[in-house]
């Protein structure tokens, strides 16, 4: 790192800011806001903040105040002569001995902003905390007050369309906005893609499939006005539809079917995958994003829901569990509750409103304005929610299934417990003794209680009596009659503690009952569920379950609630009050998260950076305008998700071409500003299906329980193969398969060697090249071959060129390695 | 004959190219760096690479390192003093260890008679005996040592340090782990840190690397059948590439093809044990221990970054695999031992024969240690509150006993040295500040050592 060099001058020259700073122009704050502050965040924090000890050069560009001061060689910035700062010295790289940030010189057009900002008299519109002389101070976050008025809080509303120049491109209403951005910046839209690139893109991203060479000549041959606007209604209607876009929500929801350990208190869902199911069929349904939310989070709790749609619960029911084994004390077993419910609350927090309420778990979010008790608040409903295995069948009791579900949960504990005692060898023997024979006289009387069933619920005495079986198995000493019959069978191989799908009449679901650790018996912690029960948490000091103070009533985050008062949850565990608030108090901030999101998934780059993050640590959107608006129309669309897939997919923003333009790159090399679609690498999903059913060897079967990825076997679209949270696959760990233990923003799609090997070797891509290969068997001759195979893979036929190498390789080749040559081009994984 | 296949190989992977730009790829030197992500102030630091030696389960260090003559004259008994401890598993009295422990290298490091191979390098080991950690459970305990935290879903410290280092050799991963079970892990996982920094496992219960790595070789084409069909996938792709324009995944993609096209061949040579001289093999052992440790020191040669080694299996199948002797431990450890204390003393001493023991941290040690009270009357219960874990090489002084614990070697009451302080000192060693390797995720800047951590310059040479 070079020494950032002394220079008496600009200390002098740095006295004339507070004079200068006087008259802020917006549009320099503006500037600030968008282009000045994410780089000092991303470029110079790290080196010169004020939460440093010894932040380099005595410099902090945190705070308004230290920008302003300037470090240890003076100031850095002299408001509206950017030839005098030396902040701009240090960004040019012109000066041997001044050169930041020292990770490489910034874009000409990031140091052409700094400029810009710098001779608009570097407004920093920067609210410092009271400190003293710039002083290291504890970080305090936003207040409540303040926070109000965040943005990404405040209500959303139409908004007229901006005045554009060209008149003649915007198609929908998100165009206006997109188009007045490149006017403002000089730049010109991308011209329209190719019809077989804008049919392909169409499949791919509704379909999660690339079309057929037949569908993809039947396009381009429609030359009618609506034929694109067909094409995007005949995705939307397509069963394909759901699979593709129920699994970009599974992402958000960190589905999986199985927990990363897995063990005796822990054991794998066997049934998560009737959640995937649902959020498919939903998906294909066009069930409203409210809606969808609210049956997930309480469809158990919403009067008049489709027993069907209990399968939602997954979302809650199949969440990460922590394994809580027995012989551990209260306190280290209570902090593990808590990790569960921490899970949940960032689940919602992060996935659902875009906001990191977990940072605020163990004192005030020192950014955000999320109070501790904020927090505690919403982890209370999710103590107050247990999960369970549910039957499907709807004609069931509420008030028998609850004592079943409490039942069925307690004789699995004695199990895990008695299970302990066995295997162990005692030191105390008569306590075991003790302990043991009690157990066995609760089982007895349980199971008991659970015969009485036998007549009208045959399956629910037979899952009882198979409690064990799947994890640790019953110690003899308490072995249940396990003669009931059985209905359902286990599928797909059981793996070493890898989750096994079971097609049993029974959801991963949850219901209200509220957990409380018991530490009575030193030698032995019990959990102990009360149904019907909910329980507000005390406030856990620095975070320690040890440290309780005052007990917080469970209710919605203050600074999104409209009023304190009737923030409060009061019904059960408060899951359906959450539910509730977040599409009506929070309504602005849910809509702009999830059309965030789809913007995303659509053009493969957000309008807010940071898709999980709406507060202040997070990105400000490119678009404000734009995602307010469309946000606002989402809304008053009765929050149709595939409203907003059209609203998208027929603007002419998204029909543009992704093709490189060297004027517009110089101009926005990131593609902030839309002048083109973006080119993206195809995610593991759409890339294996994709070749599957060029190869002819993808089923179209929907639904069913799941299939192991590397199983022979499977012909399911991938949506279908098992996820692990323990032991995630090897390929779609490769291909950068978000880690499901957290909700995930978004995959970073990586290029690796790797990858390379899979699509190079594996007998996966030998096995689909060689039923490529069999498909054209009907063909001729090799021409013929080699156009037949390009018409199905690359969507065209080959030019001379390739047809050329294509025979000249095929001499001395089989014809399976050549169609594994096309299968591996990166024309087959690009999405232009 | 292997000089002149790798003679042929590279004919094969700079001579065919026909194309000019697959030419000069192919004859990059395979030892190209990628950039880290590192941007604190620079450490002057000798260590480059990391060889963790982690003993799942929790070995017991009163067995090996910590002697406590005391327990023998209170054995089977409960003072006052440890009467309140609350262990996880139910326990009994005091359990002497029936190891003779002696004294070794020039300032005299405790060492017991199961490890006499790291006795005679102990003048390279900085033998701490004053660890302690959080969490009495493994799973817990297991992602503390690795990732700082009890949570399943932070980063391992070998995904921090390719992050922040970048690595050696862009055809081998950089972030290396040897494992029995190689099918996913939390373990080893990137976390919000992007996926490519993700360990990379390899099964080290096989010697063959094409049973250690997934899709290593092509099973229907010979190296020259595949380069010409890599050649006519690589014109294709620079055809394609030249009617879209200049794209960084197109153009990352050619590369990482080439690059997996040679990891093949790199790979088949560098994870292959058996291609060293029997009697280094014999000297590392010809076991799980043997063969990954013997590996590892193959891999640091090539450049790979941070080596994750989870050795396992006893020679006896009666003996439990892992170090988790809650019942019958001192059988267990007399017949675990052998292997590994043979192959972490010839990873040490052949390290320094050949000038890398400087550039090497090896780390030695588990999750957590054992009780010196008794479970079920010959086992010891899980012990995270003072425990051993070694260092050697890499920049840490050697010879060297550092903290110590109760006289019954409960907890760790001098020089206490916790998880995030071995942590800060591992990535002080390899030239980073712990408190500057930072990653921005939802909406904070997260460390390895979250808000903790205090370097240990007391170990430092």
């Amino acid at each position: 790192m070079r020494p950032w060099v002394y220079s008496s001058v600009l200390i002098l020259a740095g006295m004339a800011h507070t004079a200068m700073a006087q008259a802020p122009a917006a549009a320099g704050e503006e500037l600030f806001e968008q282009k000045i502050r994410p780089v000092l965040v991303a470029k110079c924090y790290a080196c010169h903040s004020s939460q440093l000890k010894a932040p380099m050069g005595g410099l902090t560009m945190d705070t308004k105040a230290g920008l302003a001061a300037g470090g240890a060689r003076g100031a850095e910035v002299v408001p509206g002569k950017p030839s005098e700062s030396r902040l701009l010295r240090a960004l040019s790289y012109t000066d041997n001995n001044l050169q930041m940030p020292p990770s490489g010189k910034l874009a000409d057009s990031v140091i052409a902003n700094f400029r810009q900002w710098i001779e608009l008299g570097a407004p920093d519109p920067r609210k410092d905390a009271v400190t003293a002389g710039g002083a290291r101070t504890p970080l305090k976050g936003m207040s409540i007050a303040d926070g109000r008025k965040w943005w990404s809080f405040q209500p959303v509303k139409e908004l007229p369309a901006p005045v554009v120049k060209n008149t003649t491109w915007p198609r929908t209403k998100l165009d206006a906005f997109i188009l007045s951005k490149l006017e403002e910046n000089k730049l010109k839209p991308a011209p329209e893609a190719d019809k077989r690139i804008l049919v392909e893109r169409a499949y791919l991203d509704l379909a999660g499939i690339k079309p057929t060479y037949t569908q993809v000549q039947a396009f381009v041959k429609d030359s009618g006005p609506n034929a694109y606007t067909k094409l995007i209604e005949e995705l939307l209607a397509s069963p394909r539809y759901g699979e593709r876009w129920g699994r970009r929500w599974l992402d958000v929801a960190r589905y999986a079917e199985d927990n990363s350990t897995s063990e005796a208190t822990n054991p794998p869902f066997a049934f998560a995958w009737r959640y995937r199911d649902w959020v498919i069929e939903a998906m294909n349904k066009d069930v409203p994003y409210d809606k969808f939310i609210k049956l997930q989070l309480a469809a158990d709790l919403i009067p008049g829901t489709p027993r069907d749609d209990y399968r939602a619960l997954g979302y809650l029911g199949a969440a990460p569990v922590y394994h809580k084994e027995p012989r551990l004390s209260q306190e280290v077993l209570y902090t593990f509750a808590t990790d569960d419910w921490d899970e949940r609350v960032d689940a919602v927090g992060r996935g659902l409103l875009g906001l990191t309420i977990s940072c605020a778990r163990c004192h005030d979010h020192k950014f955000d304005p999320i109070k501790q008790t904020d927090y505690q608040g919403l982890a209370g409903v999710f103590a107050s929610t247990m999960r369970a295995e549910r039957p499907t069948r709807a004609d069931i009791d509420p008030k028998l299934e609850t004592r079943y579900l409490w039942v069925q949960q307690r004789l699995f504990d004695i199990n895990v417990m008695a299970g302990i005692l066995a295997n162990e060898k005692q030191t105390n023997k008569e306590w075991a003794a003790k302990k043991l024979e009690g157990m066995k006289i609760e089982q007895q009387k349980l199971l008991a209680e659970v015969q009485t069933l036998k007549d009208r619920y045959p399956e629910l005495v037979a899952h009882v009596a198979k409690i064990g079986t799947r994890s640790a198995p019953l110690p003899v000493a308490l072995q249940a009659d396990t003669n009931a019959a059985t209905p359902g069978t286990a599928v797909g191989r059981p793996g070493r503690r890898g989750p096994t799908a079971s097609d049993e009449p029974f959801m991963n679901s949850v219901y209200d009952a509220a957990l409380y650790v018991d530490g009575k018996d030193p030698f032995m912690t019990e959990m102990d569920y009360r149904p019907g029960e909910a329980r507000d948490l005390p406030l856990f000091k620095a975070g320690n379950v040890a440290n309780p103070g005052d007990i917080v009533p469970r209710h919605f985050p203050t600074v999104l609630a409209k009023s304190e008062e009737e923030s409060k949850f009061l019904q059960g565990s408060g899951r359906a009050e959450l539910g509730d608030k977040i599409f009506s108090d929070a309504a602005p901030l849910a809509a702009r998260v999830i059309v965030n999101r789809v913007w995303d998934w659509h053009f493969g780059k957000p309008l807010v950076g940071t898709p999980s993050d709406f507060g202040t640590q997070g990105d400000k959107p490119t678009h404000p305008e734009l995602l307010d608006d469309l946000a606002a129309r989402f809304i008053a669309n009765g929050w149709s998700l595939k409203w907003l897939h059209r609203e998208i997919m027929l603007s002419s923003a998204y029909r543009q071409s992704s093709a490189p333009r060297e004027e517009a790159e110089q101009v926005d090399s990131t593609n902030k500003l839309v002048w083109r679609m973006n080119p993206r690498r195809l995610d593991i999903e759409a890339y294996r299906d994709s070749i599957m059913h060029a190869s002819g060897t993808l089923s179209d079967k929907l639904y069913g329980p799941s299939i192991d990825f590397d199983d022979a076997d499977n012909n399911r679209r991938t949506v279908y193969a098992r996820i692990s949270r323990g032991r995630l696959n090897t390929v779609l760990r490769l291909y950068d398969f978000p880690d499901p233990m957290q909700s995930s923003p978004g995959r970073d799609l990586t290029t690796t060697p790797l990858q390379q090997l899979f699509v190079m070797n594996s007998p996966f891509i030998q096995k689909q090249a060689e039923a490529f290969a069999h498909s054209v068997d009907q063909e001729p001759d090799n021409p013929a071959k080699i156009r037949k195979l390009f018409e199905t893979i690359l969507l065209r036929d080959p030019s001379p060129k390739e047809l050329d190498l294509g025979m000249t390789y095929l001499s001395q080749s089989t014809l399976a390695q050549y169609a594994q040559a096309l299968l591996s081009l990166n024309e087959v994984i690009f999405w232009p | 004959m292997t000089t002149s296949r790798r003679e042929w190989i590279q004919s094969l992977c700079g001579g065919l190219g026909s194309v000019g730009l697959l030419g000069s790829l192919a004859s990059q030197s395979a030892k190209a760096a990628s950039l880290g992500h590192y941007t604190g102030p620079a450490i002057a630091a000798k260590a480059k690479h990391v060889i963790f030696l982690f003993l799942t389960g929790g070995p017991s260090q009163l067995d090996m390192f910590d002697p406590k003559p005391i327990l023998a004259k209170y054995a089977g008994q409960r003072p006052a003093a440890v009467s309140g401890f609350r262990t996880e598993r139910e326990t009994g009295g005091l359990l002497p260890s029936p190891f003779q422990f002696k004294k070794y290298g020039r300032n005299g490091v405790d060492v017991s008679e199961l490890c006499p191979q790291i006795a005679s390098v102990i003048d390279d080991v900085c033998v701490i005996k004053s660890m302690y950690t959080f969490n009495p459970t493994h799973t817990q305990g297991k992602n503390l040592a690795h990732s700082g935290s009890i949570l399943a879903n932070r980063p391992s410290i070998g995904a921090w340090v390719t992050y922040g280092l970048g690595t050696e050799n862009e055809n081998l991963p950089s972030f290396v782990v040897l494992s029995p079970n190689t099918e996913g892990s939390s373990l080893w996982r990137a976390g919000f840190l992007p996926s490519e920094y993700q360990g990379v496992p390899f099964n080290s219960s096989e010697t063959d690397p094409e049973k250690m790595i997934r899709d290593l070789r092509n099973r229907q084409l010979d190296p020259q059948a595949q380069r010409k069909q890599l050649d006519l996938i690589q014109a294709m792709n620079r055809d394609y590439s030249d009617s879209f324009g200049p794209d960084s995944f197109l153009d990352g993609r050619v590369k990482a093809m080439e690059s997996a096209y040679r990891v093949q061949f790199e790979a088949m040579d560098v994870f292959d044990v058996r291609k060293e001289s029997d009697a280094i093999r014999e000297e590392y052992g010809k076991n799980s221990w043997g063969n990954s440790c013997l590996l590892a020191r193959r891999l640091v040669e090539r450049g790979v970054r941070y080596i994750h080694l989870y050795p396992s299996g006893a020679p006896d199948p009666i003996v439990r695999p892992d170090w988790d002797d809650h019942k019958n431990i001192f059988t267990s450890l007399q017949t675990r031992c052998p292997n590994m204390d043979q192959a972490a003393g010839t990873l040490i001493r052949d390290l320094k024969r050949r000038g890398l023991l400087d550039e090497t941290l090896v780390v030695w040690g588990g999750e957590f240690g054992r009780t010196p009270v008794s479970e079920a009357g010959d086992g010891r219960d899980h012990n995270p509150y003072g425990y051993t874990m070694c260092l050697a090489g890499g920049g840490v002084k050697g010879g060297m006993a550092y903290g110590a614990t109760d006289e019954f070697g409960f907890r760790a009451v001098e020089n206490r040295v916790s998880i995030h302080d071995l942590h800060a000192t591992i990535l002080h060693l390899l030239g980073m500040d712990h408190e500057k390797l930072t990653y921005r995720y939802a909406g904070r800047d997260f460390r390895l050592t979250d808000v903790y951590g205090e370097v240990v310059k007391d170990i430092i040479a």
